[in-house]
C-alpha cells in the first residue's frame, strides 16, 4: 500500500513520527480516514481516538483538541495531547475520571462546567483506548 | 600588601570564601536545573516547528487570505510578549532579552511580560501591561499558556491590538543563548516565506469557526515551547555566570593568600631582626 509521512507533535514532544499507510482521526464534523495521496485538508479535532495504519500493524492512541494539516508534503497532527494505548495509565485515568465528575457536581459557573466536561472528555477517552488495546 | 595587616587579609579571605561557596552552590543547582530543563525544550521544539509550518500552509490558503489573522496590518499598537527570568544573577539573560524587546518596542504597545524580572521591568517604566498572571515563569504550564493564548487571540480579534510578537530567549547550546523575536500574528510573517504557493486547502467546516480555534491552540503552544526554551537558556546562562565567578574568587583568594604570607613572611623577619639586633646590643 501507498504511504505518506505522518508526524504527531504534542507541546511535549514528537508523538509518532514515520510512514503510515492510513490515519482515521475524529474531526468536530466526525470521523476522517486520510490515506496516501489525500488533497490538502484542514481539520480540528475534537477529543476521542486515532488510529496510525502502518505496514506492521495498527496504533491506537488518545487525543485531545488540536488540529490536522495535509499537504503534498506530509500529513501534520497538532494536538494538546496524545498517548499511544499502551502508554496511558489507566489507573491515573480513571482517577482522573473521577475527579472530573466530582468537579463537575461542583461547579459553579460556565467556565467550570467546560473545563470540567473537557476533563472528563478527555479522561473517558483515554479508558476507552486503553481498554480496547488490552482486550 | 603594605599597610594591610595580616588579620585585614584574612578577614578578606573569608569573605571572598563564603562568596564562592555560594555561587559554587548556585551553579550545582542550575547545572542540575539545565539538565531537566534542557530535554524539556528539546522535546517541544518539534511542535513548535511542524506548527508554524502547518500555519504557513493554513496562511498560502484562499480561504484564510481574508481573514482577521492573515490580514496585513498598518500601524496601531501591538501586543509584545516578553519571556524573563524569574531570578537575577544569570548574566546577561534578562538584561539582552530586555534590549530586544527594547528595539521592537514602539510607543502604544502594550506588553505581556512573563517571568518576575519582566514584570518588574515593565511595571517600573509605567509600560501597559496586558496581563500580569504571569509572575513566574517557572510554573507556565501548557494548559496556563491555553488560557492565555484564548485572551491573546480575543484581543487581537477585537483589535485592541493589531500585531502579536514574541521575545524569547533560544537555547542553542550549554554556553549559547540567543534572544529572538518571532512574528505571530497576523499570519504573514516573510521570513518564513518558502515554497508555498496560494493553494486550495479544503478545510472540514466553516474557515472562520476553524481558524478560531487553530489559533489559539497555536499561540498557545508556541509560547510553552518559547517558555520552555526561556527557562534552559536561563539556567545555562546563570551556570556560565556563576562558573566565571567561582573561577574569579579563586583567583582573588589565590592573590590574597600571597599577600597573607608575605605579611607574615615581613612580620618573622622583622622578629628576628629585632632578636638579633637586641643580643647584639648586650
Amino acid at each position: 500500500m501507498r504511504t505518506f509521512q505522518l508526524e504527531i507533535v504534542t507541546p511535549d514532544g514528537s508523538a509518532y513520527r514515520g510512514e503510515a499507510e492510513s490515519l482515521l482521526v475524529r474531526t468536530d464534523d466526525g470521523d476522517v480516514e486520510i490515506l496516501a495521496g489525500h488533497a490538502d485538508y484542514l481539520a480540528t479535532l475534537a477529543t476521542g481516538r486515532a488510529r496510525i495504519r502502518t505496514s506492521t500493524g495498527d496504533r491506537i492512541g488518545a487525543l485531545s483538541g488540536g488540529f490536522i494539516s495535509v499537504d503534498k508534503k506530509s500529513v501534520k497532527l497538532v494536538a494538546t495531547t496524545f498517548e499511544f494505548a499502551d502508554e496511558i495509565d489507566i489507573n491515573r485515568a480513571r482517577a482522573a475520571k473521577e475527579r472530573a465528575e466530582e468537579a463537575l457536581t461542583r461547579a459553579k459557573n460556565d467556565r467550570d462546567i467546560l473545563l470540567a466536561k473537557a476533563k472528563l472528555k478527555r479522561a473517558i477517552s483515554r479508558i476507552s483506548v486503553a481498554e480496547n488495546n488490552h482486550k | 600588601m603594605a599597610g594591610r595587616s595580616m588579620n585585614d587579609i584574612k578577614a578578606h579571605i573569608k569573605s571572598v570564601e563564603s562568596t564562592r561557596q555560594i555561587t559554587k552552590a548556585m551553579e550545582l543547582v542550575a547545572t542540575s536545573k539545565l539538565r531537566r530543563a534542557k530535554e524539556k525544550a528539546e522535546r517541544s521544539r518539534p511542535y513548535f516547528e511542524v506548527i508554524r509550518s502547518a500555519i504557513d500552509i493554513i496562511d498560502a490558503s484562499s480561504e484564510a487570505k481574508g481573514s482577521v489573522w492573515s490580514a496585513k496590518s498598518d500601524g496601531g499598537p501591538g501586543l509584545l510578549i516578553v519571556i524573563a527570568g524569574d531570578r537575577g544573577l544569570a548574566g546577561g539573560y534578562n538584561s539582552n532579552i530586555f534590549k530586544l524587546a527594547a528595539s521592537l518596542y514602539n510607543e502604544g504597545d502594550i506588553v505581556l511580560p512573563i517571568g518576575k524580572k519582566a514584570l518588574e521591568h515593565y511595571r517600573h517604566r509605567g509600560t501597559p501591561i496586558f496581563s500580569d498572571s504571569f509572575e513566574y515563569a517557572d510554573d507556565v504550564s501548557v494548559g496556563r499558556a491555553l488560557d492565555i493564548s484564548r485572551l491573546i487571540a480575543t484581543g487581537y480579534k477585537n483589535g485592541e491590538f493589531k500585531r502579536v510578537t514574541l521575545v524569547y530567549t533560544k537555547f542553542v547550546s550549554m554556553l549559547t543563548q540567543l534572544p529572538q523575536s518571532v512574528n505571530l500574528l497576523p499570519f504573514n510573517n516573510e521570513e518564513s516565506k518558502t515554497d508555498f504557493k496560494e493553494n486550495d486547502i479544503l478545510f472540514e467546516g466553516d474557515p472562520e469557526e476553524m481558524l478560531d480555534k487553530i489559533v489559539p491552540q497555536y499561540i498557545g503552544g508556541v509560547l510553552a515551547s518559547a517558555v520552555s526554551e526561556s527557562l534552559a537558556s536561563e539556567s545555562g546562562a546563570r551556570r556560565t555566570a556563576m562558573n566565571a565567578a567561582n573561577k574569579n574568587a579563586t583567583e582573588m583568594i589565590d592573590s590574597l593568600m600571597l599577600s597573607y604570607n608575605r605579611a607574615r613572611q615581613a612580620v618573622i623577619t622583622q622578629e628576628i631582626t629585632e632578636i638579633v639586633s637586641g643580643s647584639e646590643a648586650l
